[in-house]
């Protein structure tokens, strides 16, 4: 197996008095797509805004790239991140915006990855400012956002919501590239289908507890389902639960 | 930190509101210029909308802009750059925009109409009170979750330093006139940065009437060297204070 | 050669004067005195140099004339200067070195009991009391300027100082550093004329017990109180300027126990308080400019029958106060800056009458140290609550006809009465109620649309 990229161990995010993440242990390699899945406030964002540093974990520690994760924000460069919900600056085009976020992270055009504007069709509308745009547009831009840097570690919040399928098709393409090229992918998604081509491994998240977190084709030939949605009801039901944990 | 000051610095250019901030602010100083003809009168009547309006509209612009913002600032939390050069360039462009359209919409028609010393304090105390009400505005939005609840409490701080303040102040000065309240006076009329930036006014436009033996003990105070130095200090803490509890409280937030 | 022209005139006419011209050089044999001693009434002696053999006592009808560099130095010996005779004139001579004393009031020039005494041009240079007179009649004190010496008040004496006098004019003189400007007790029908009176440790200008006096374009500044009307009757007041006296105590005019006074186009500015009013009656106040005074006018009620018009009140922090509720005096046609009424009628007077007396003026009455909420928002609302539901102020002090801009202004041309014709039909000139309301109506609008935010889905 590949090196591990992201380690989670412990980690545990309290609000109040609701635990949204509940000892979570866990470690993504290089060179994989993990389907990141479970139910609403299944705690799956948390996890992902955990290992961003949008959210400072109650307890345990995460390491990314064998860093421990604190106030030093460097790690994050190796990071592309597509959220749930694009809300950018209104009163910015969409060329200002690649532009500022290309300064703030201090990357030239040569060390920048800018050909799926084109793929997605931006490129026509580059002066169009992002408060006009409608959900999709802001999605494809989101994605540009996070795969233009070249990121080893990519991460999607439900980055197929939203987006026509032709648009999903060719995001998803991206990060299997990034997965190709060595990268570590995580994605969560309530559309499994489209994702489960793809991915490697799934985790299962319930109730802020890491369930389990198996290749797919293990997950198959336990249930012995084709797809990773009917798998799910039966491993859930099944015993084989218990061998996991 | 530059960069996000830069760019929130453009974004806030652009912004309405800072626009119409400053096109009211010089509508309202032009139009009592030109209205009451005396330009002392006209400096008297801006006193009161300066003290009034300036706090308010520093704490619910900035409380506004902060929710407004966030998911831009989560944008920029998930960049290789620490939450205190975030929050940092973000409060120095709000500082800077909101000054610039204050001297526009303030500064200048003082500039033309009344170039005087009273003048002069005004402007200084308004962008003093900006300040502190931005830094105050940018911490109520860091700890209030929701942008409706986060104006709310905007709009009580606003009319408690506005008016509850000078209202229980002056209620508790005439109950208990008959104890020695001296000694308290002065550094209870100082606690408040409304009231503190409006003796610094009235020290100017009052002075005459502070010069009475009433007054005096204010003017002996504040009219100091020693005075002013104390006074700038509150102010300066009155914006410190919610600035290093805001870099706080963002430090640990969860976005 | 005029003087030879007088003297052969004289001779001529065969009158009974005949008038000698006597040139004395300080230094030369004999001294002034020997000089004066020799000359007789009518004559006229030319001085140079400094003269010190003490104190000189001009005693017979004489004038004296100051060469370029004339100096009379008493030497702290008495009075500097003595006149004792009727129609002595003194002119363009420095005097200095009068003893101090309180004692014996001693003088830079002392007049004693007599008629028609000049004194001109003259510089008095740190002499206990300037310029004295007593008993002097139909006396002119014109041109001179007198300095003082900064002390306490021990230790000073009056600048230009006159008892039991009448007729007197004292006209352009500039009087800085004594302990009153100029001091008048039981003086009469006399004029005090354009006189420029700074930095007097009390009063620029003081009256006692005097009458039918007039004191007119003169200006007072940074005195301990401007100038002090005590005890006096029929004093007219007119053209003066009142500035900066500052203080505790300090006042622009200090009115105590006058009768049938009037004060007509004066200016009251930065002082602490312009005019205070105590036992008067009968007090004329027209046409005067009060600004940036702490209090324009402070009243108190045993003040009756003075009458108030034509007066402009602006940027002061109070305009009008009183100890008392009982204020049988009138007010009418006067601009205040604060007005906040409205004009329908175009008649340049406002439809609704003012009430100057605010309500903060009576809390800082009651309790001085409010007036730190002076221009507070709280102290508006309240001034604005009172304005229109009159509960603590007096019903009967107020203006009925308050001017919609200053008098001044309108006095300036006609342009200006014609522009205000020119204006559409119906347009309400307002006054601080305009900007007061747009203040009312911002915040009131700001609050309403953040009040959404509040509840956003109420």
């Amino acid at each position: 197996m590949a090196e591990a990229r992201i380690i989670l161990q412990g980690v545990g995010k309290r609000y109040g008095a609701l635990w949204a993440l509940r000892h979570v242990d866990c470690a993504f390699h290089a060179g994989e797509v993990v389907m990141l899945i479970g139910p609403n406030a299944s705690g799956k964002t948390t996890l992902i805004k955990s290992l961003l540093g949008l959210v400072r974990p109650t307890e345990g520690l995460i390491k990314v790239n064998d860093e421990v994760i604190g106030s030093d924000p460097a790690y994050r460069r190796a990071i592309g991140y597509m959220p749930q919900i694009s809300q950018f600056p209104a009163t910015l085009t969409i060329g200002q915006l690649l532009e500022m976020m290309a300064d703030i992270r201090e990357l030239g055009k040569s060390e920048l990855e800018d050909s799926l504007v084109e793929e997605l069709g931006l490129a026509a509308q580059l002066d169009k400012r992002l408060s006009t745009l409608s959900g999709g547009t802001k999605q494809k831009v989101s994605a540009v956002l996070a795969l233009r840097t070249r990121p080893s570690i990519l991460v999607m919040d439900e980055p197929t919501a939203g987006l026509d399928p032709v648009s999903s098709k060719r995001v998803l393409q991206r990060a299997a590239a990034v997965r190709d090229t060595g990268g570590t992918v995580l994605i969560t998604s309530h559309l499994m289908e489209e994702v489960e081509s793809l991915a490697d491994r799934v985790a299962y998240l319930e109730d802020g507890t890491l369930k389990f977190l198996l290749p797919v084709q293990e997950v198959l030939e336990r249930t012995g389902a084709k797809r990773v949605s009917e798998a799910l009801p039966r491993m859930l039901e099944s015993n084989a639960m218990s061998n996991i944990l | 930190m530059l960069k996000v000051f830069k760019y929130t610095l453009i974004d806030l250019a652009r912004n309405r509101f800072v626009l119409g901030y400053a096109l009211l602010m010089l509508l309202v100083a032009q139009g009592l210029f030109a209205l009451e003809g005396d330009p002392t009168k006209a400096l008297l009547s801006l006193v009161q909308v300066v003290m009034a309006l300036v706090p308010l509209i520093a704490l619910v612009f900035t409380v506004v802009y902060m929710y407004d913002t966030i998911e831009f600032t989560q944008l920029l939390a998930v960049q290789p750059m620490t939450r205190s050069a975030i929050l940092g360039g973000q409060l120095l462009a709000l500082a800077t925009a909101l000054l610039l359209a204050q001297a526009v919409g303030l500064g200048l028609p003082l500039l033309v109409h009344s170039p005087t010393m009273a003048a002069l304090v005004l402007s200084l105390s308004g962008s003093v009170l900006v300040l502190v009400f931005a830094a105050l505005g940018a911490l109520i939005a860091l700890k209030q979750r929701e942008k409706a609840r986060g104006v709310g409490v905007a709009l009580a701080i606003w009319f408690l330093f506005v008016l509850v303040y000078d209202a229980l102040l002056m209620w508790a000065m005439f109950t208990l006139s008959d104890y020695p309240i001296e000694p308290f006076v002065v550094p209870l009329a100082g606690i408040n940065p409304i009231d503190l930036a409006r003796i610094m006014v009235m020290l100017q436009v009052d002075l005459a009437a502070m010069m009475g033996y009433s007054g005096a003990i204010y003017k002996n105070f504040f009219g100091s060297v020693g005075g002013t130095v104390v006074a700038a200090l509150i102010l300066l803490l009155w914006i410190a204070i919610p600035v290093l509890l805001a870099f706080r409280v963002f430090k640990r937030k969860d976005l | 050669m005029r003087k030879g022209l007088i003297l052969i005139l004289a001779c001529v006419t065969g009158g009974p004067l005949v008038a000698h011209s006597w040139t004395y050089r300080a230094g030369t044999s004999g001294t002034l005195q020997q000089v004066i001693g020799k000359a007789t009434a009518g004559d006229t002696i030319i001085v140079d140099g400094t003269v010190s053999e003490g104190s000189i006592h001009v005693d017979r009808s004489l004038v004296l004339l100051g060469g370029t560099d004339a100096v009379i130095d008493g030497g702290g010996k008495n009075d500097a200067l003595r006149i004792t005779a009727d129609d002595v004139t003194v002119k363009g001579f420095t005097i200095r070195g009068s003893r101090r004393s309180n004692l014996d009031d001693m003088a830079g020039i002392k007049v004693n009991e007599c008629r028609g005494v000049v004194i001109s041009d003259n510089f008095v240079d740190q002499c206990f009391f300037a310029i004295y007179l007593s008993g002097a009649k139909d006396a002119l004190i014109e041109g001179n300027t007198v300095l003082g010496e900064p002390g306490d008040e021990d230790h000073m004496a009056n600048g230009i100082h006159l008892w039991k006098c009448s007729n007197a004019t004292i006209r352009n003189n500039r009087i800085e550093y004594h302990r009153d400007g100029i001091y008048f007790e039981f003086v009469t029908d006399s004029h005090i004329i354009g006189n420029t009176s700074l930095h007097n440790l009390r009063y620029g200008l003081h009256f006692m017990f005097s009458h039918r006096d007039a004191y007119e374009d003169n200006h007072f500044e940074d005195n301990g109180a401007g100038v002090a009307v005590m005890f006096s009757k029929e004093i007219a007041m007119r053209r003066n300027h009142f500035v900066a006296n500052r203080g505790a105590s300090a006042y622009g005019l200090l009115l105590k126990e006058i009768n049938d006074g009037e004060i007509i186009g004066n200016t009251f500015q930065d002082n602490t308080t312009g005019i205070m009013i105590d036992g008067c009656n009968r007090i004329n106040v027209h046409d005067n400019e009060f600004r940036l005074n702490g209090w324009a006018l402070r009243l108190f009620a045993n003040a009756i029958d003075c009458d108030f018009r034509g007066n402009t009140f602006a940027g002061n922090t109070f305009d009008v106060s009183t100890n008392g509720s009982l204020i049988p005096n009138t007010m009418n046609g006067n601009y205040w800056d604060r007005y906040a009424g409205y004009d329908l009628d175009r008649d340049g007077y406002g439809d609704v009458p003012h009430r100057p007396l605010g309500f903060f003026t009576l809390l800082v009455e009651m309790q001085p140290y409010a007036m730190v909420f002076s221009r507070s928002l709280f102290v508006s609302l309240l001034d604005r609550a009172e304005r229109l539901i009159p509960s603590l102020t007096p019903e009967s002090m107020k203006d009925d006809r308050p001017l919609m801009r200053p008098p001044a202004s309108l006095k300036k041309g006609t342009d200006h009465v014609e522009e205000k014709q020119d204006a559409p039909a119906g347009k309400v000139t307002a006054n601080e109620g305009s900007s007061g309301g747009v203040l009312w109506l911002l915040v009131g609008v700001a609050f309403l649309s953040s009040i959404r935010y509040l509840f956003p889905h109420g």
